[in-house]
């Protein structure tokens, strides 16, 4: 088949032609491979690959020298302003055509042709410098230097939108630490921003909101300053502009309300503001561009954590508008992601939004997503399920241990997305705390062995959330289930999991087997197994706990094991006394020691089922707590601040005095 | 008993009376009333320059920034470069138009997808006008299909479009539409949009948001009052109410 297009020629043809020593050619090939990219990812992509953006980059450069010989002007200006659009266009929302850009250092001859005479070249240079700050690839701006600074107030001067608008993406990708918001607003610069808050055109107006939101970020100083009575009301000017007739400034000015009202206690607190953004932000989900896809994520700024908040936004109908926009079907994939992480901060807390949820069906659409192509999504779609599910009520009703749910949220184990394998685990956790005999759905779909597969990954994020998920699995769960579950896992595994390098990890281990070995006492007999493996890893782990936290599931675990019989309780005094080193003192006072009240409380436990009156080796027992100086440390803690921890104190102080104490 | 009842007919007929009967304002009195509202010349001036220069009528702007010393609201020399752009697209030359517009501002196509992704499908469309079948065919496999796996949301009218290489004659085949001028105007209209919105400018002239609210407010005033109307725009007339 002849090819039509004959005039058109091949991506290595024009290449070549870039470096042509005509320069009729060369500007034209410039020109050319400009319009080709303008987007075009996929061309910008094909390009990058044979080189093009050192040849661009040096074409820019040859022709600054042209600029300084005072060669023909018109001509030389014609490279400069086709090279900088293509340049531009090469790192236009596109991360690797940035980082080329910057590897070919075209960066500092950019900066350098914004101080150019001709209008077109800055800012076509202005445009093509803005692109690059919009990526987070873009070279960190030092705003602490007394030079840059100035080279800042002369951009955001400038009376060229494209060179203000320049200065203000760089404050917006740039400034990040307290320090570098109080140097600009000790420079006077967010007089500045804020004069082009209310004279500037459209985009200076949107591109003043962004950068302003970024200095005020968790930094009540500067917001206080700002909104201060030396610059009249510049606050209202913000609030007014949540009610402008662009969507895209809507969104900006709610965005920079909401950081200035989660960083400051004192301003935007009263119930009008609080609704009015409620309301504008559910409006502008009917938005069907970029800004109705970002707009559940400001939502979820705005909500996340406060109950208030979601309590108005409940009210305002916030869960059926949401409801409404996912039934339609064939979201984007960043607004489906936004809309379900909103739906999870709304469900976080309250549990009449979580009936308010289940009420709608969102449930189902919620199961949909699960298997969405885009991984952000299937995780959102998870998130969204955890929080749904702490709903005490329905779990208890087994309302979540079915297999729309179960399935594919098993599948989820398997992810290739971490981020999602985590996610899934999350949602598993709580819907396992299952209290009707419906758990063995999880088994049989073989969600039981997955967890336990989980436990072996290599991503400690993913060991831990497994061993979670198996912890509330095995709660109060039957015993057929138990064993099943400990069979799967076997002792070499759990006791391994149990002495893990991550800390979190070993956390969820020792509190599975607290969970494991509860109840029956035919199942503390799986510390025993395989030589007592699991309770020598319990053992060793107690001295040497690195936290509070595996403390205190520790000794949870031993004070269940202490519940069986007397073998059981020997063992653990046995292991209580281990000596480590030369250390005289047992593990043990250091925990009764402890600032943790919990840790405090779960040691007392322990040493309140070791000296139970009811079993015979008890008096003996407690003669050896006696002389390793335990009990007198516990007499110390009659008047514990801890009112759990004084009881159970009181409790083993009383069980000593059945035994005659002196 | 009977005079309660005659009492009470009577009390609905007044209300039905209150009701229906509105306030009449004869043509006099509404012309008095509406010679009493000022409106400044130079009001005026700015709309129509709005108009003028909103809708690309560089020469009419021109000629009138001279005859009424108006000063537009945005450098008329873009006004001739966009104007040039919407030509383009209406002669149907869509690649010549969508050079003009990366000369004018490279970023409009490259932060627009969707009207870069419409500019595309109008030279396929073009392309299959001009029985160009071959080239159409290469050209929506290029250019085409790519922008559909970058973005889902453009592939159910990517699938339309090239769906039009399947039938023999075009003319007549159920997606005859996207061969009507009607499209290219649409495009052109997107295309002028895009350019003024980047230009900081309101896409929309202010003349028809008055026309509405004048409608608007006479819709209102009808339930309350009989008073003389416009009922034809474009000679603003004013009709005797009819009673």
């Amino acid at each position: 088949m002849p090819s039509a297009t004959v005039n058109k020629p091949r991506p290595s043809e024009l290449l070549s032609r870039l470096t042509s020593a005509e320069p009729e050619v060369k500007v034209r090939a410039l020109r050319e491979v400009k319009n080709q990219i303008i987007g075009n990812r996929t061309k910008k992509l094909s390009f990058l690959k044979l080189g093009a953006v050192p040849a661009v980059a040096g074409i820019l450069a040859d022709s600054i020298d042209d600029v300084t010989e005072n060669n023909n002007c018109n001509n030389t200006n014609n490279f400069l302003v086709q090279s900088a659009a293509a340049l531009g266009s090469f790192a236009c929302g596109f991360d690797a055509g940035v980082q080329a850009v910057l590897d070919a250092g075209a960066f500092p001859n950019l900066l350098r042709l914004l101080a150019n005479p001709n209008e077109k070249v800055v800012d076509a240079v202005a445009r093509a410098l803005r692109m690059i700050y919009q990526s987070k690839l873009a070279p960190k701006y030092d705003f602490l230097q007394q030079k840059n600074m100035e080279f800042l107030i002369s951009l955001l001067n400038s009376e060229k939108e494209t060179v203000s608008g320049l200065g203000a993406s760089i404050i917006t990708r740039s400034c990040e630490t307290n320090l570098e918001q109080k140097a600009l607003f000790d420079a006077g610069i967010l007089r500045k921003l804020n004069s082009l808050l209310e004279g500037g055109s459209l985009s200076q107006r949107d591109a003043s909101l962004e950068s302003l939101a970024t200095v005020f970020r968790n930094n009540p100083e500067v917001i206080s300053k700002f909104a201060g009575p030396e610059i009249g009301r510049p606050l209202s000017s913000i609030i007014d502009l949540a009610k402008d007739r662009y969507p895209r400034t809507r969104l900006l000015a709610c965005m920079c309300l909401i950081v200035i009202r989660n960083a400051s206690p004192h301003f935007l607190q009263d119930i009008g503001i609080k609704t009015k953004l409620i309301h504008i932000l559910l409006e502008l989900l009917d938005d069907p561009g970029q800004v109705g896809d970002e707009a559940p994520f400001a939502f979820s700024s705005l909500i996340a954590q406060k109950e208030d908040l979601q309590k108005l936004a409940l009210e305002a109908n916030a869960i059926d508008k949401f409801h409404h926009h996912i039934k339609k079907g064939s979201l984007h994939p960043r607004r489906y992601e936004g809309i379900l992480l909103a739906l999870a901060d709304m469900c976080s807390k309250l549990e009449s939004c979580r009936s308010k949820f289940l009420s709608l069906q969102v449930l189902n659409l919620v199961a949909d997503a699960l298997t969405d192509y885009n991984a952000g999504v299937r995780a959102a779609a998870c998130i969204c399920l955890k929080s749904v599910t702490r709903s005490i009520k329905n779990l208890s009703a087994g309302y979540f241990m079915n297999e729309t749910i179960v399935i594919p949220l098993v599948q989820l184990f398997l992810d290739p997305s971490t981020s999602v394998q985590v996610a899934a685990l999350g949602a598993t956790s709580n819907i396992v705390v299952d209290f009707t005999t419906r758990k063995s759905i999880f088994v049989q779909c073989g969600g039981m062995k997955q967890l336990v597969q989980l436990a072996k990954s290599m991503e400690s994020s993913v060991r831990s959330n497994a061993l979670w998920a198996l912890k509330n699995f095995v709660f109060q769960a039957d015993n057929r289930l138990k064993e099943g579950v400990f069979s799967e896992l076997t002792a070499s595994l759990l006791s391994s999991l149990i002495r893990d390098p991550e800390p979190s990890v070993q956390e969820q281990a020792l509190a599975l087997v607290r969970n494991l070995v509860d109840g029956c006492i035919n199942l503390i007999e799986f510390v025993f197994a395989e030589d007592g493996l699991i309770l020598g890893a319990i053992g060793r782990q107690l001295q040497c706990a690195s936290k509070a936290e595996i403390g205190i599931q520790g000794m949870y675990a031993l004070c269940n094991v202490a519940s069986g019989n007397e073998f059981h309780r020997e063992a653990v005094m046995q292991l209580l006394f281990t000596q480590m080193g030369d250390k005289n003192q047992s593990f043990v006072v250091k925990f009764l020691q402890s600032n943790d009240s919990q840790l405090r409380t779960a040691t007392v436990w322990t040493i309140v089922n070791l000296t139970c009156p009811s079993s015979p080796g008890a008096p003996c027992r407690l003669e050896k707590l006696r002389n390793a100086g335990i009990v007198s440390q516990i007499k110390n803690m009659v008047n514990d601040p801890c009112v759990d921890v004084k009881l159970r104190v009181r409790t083993v102080l009383g069980q000593s005095m059945a035994f005659g104490d002196n | 008993m009977s005079l309660f009842w005659i009492v009470i007919r009577r009390l609905a007929e007044i209300e039905e009376i209150m009701a229906t009967s509105k306030k009449v304002i004869t043509r006099e009195e509404w012309e008095k009333r509406l010679n009493d509202v000022k409106i400044r010349k130079e009001d005026m001036n700015k709309l129509v320059m709005n108009f003028l220069v909103t809708e690309g009528y560089v020469e009419a702007a021109e000629k009138f920034r001279m005859e009424s010393g108006t000063e537009p609201d945005i450098d008329l020399a873009t006004i001739s470069d966009r104007m040039a752009v919407k030509k383009a697209v209406q002669c149907g030359n869509v690649e010549d138009a969508i050079e003009k517009v990366n000369d004018l501002n490279p970023e409009i196509l490259d932060t627009n997808p969707q009207l870069f992704f419409h500019l595309q499908q109008q030279r396929l469309i073009e392309l299959i006008r001009n029985g160009k079948i071959e080239e159409a065919l290469e050209f929506a496999q290029e250019e085409l299909a790519p922008r559909g796996e970058e973005n889902q949301t453009f592939l159910e009218e990517l699938e339309r479009t090239v769906s039009l290489l399947a039938f023999e004659d075009v003319s007549n085949c159920p997606l005859a539409e996207l061969l009507d001028i009607s499209q290219r105007l649409k495009i052109a209209s997107e295309v002028n949009a895009a350019i003024l919105t980047s230009q900081s400018h309101e896409k929309d002239p202010k003349l028809p948001s008055l026309l509405k609210m004048l409608i608007w407010a006479q819709n209102q005033l009808d339930e309350k009052a009989a008073y003389p109307r416009i009922n034809n725009l474009s000679n603003a007339t004013l009709e005797d109410p009819t009673v």
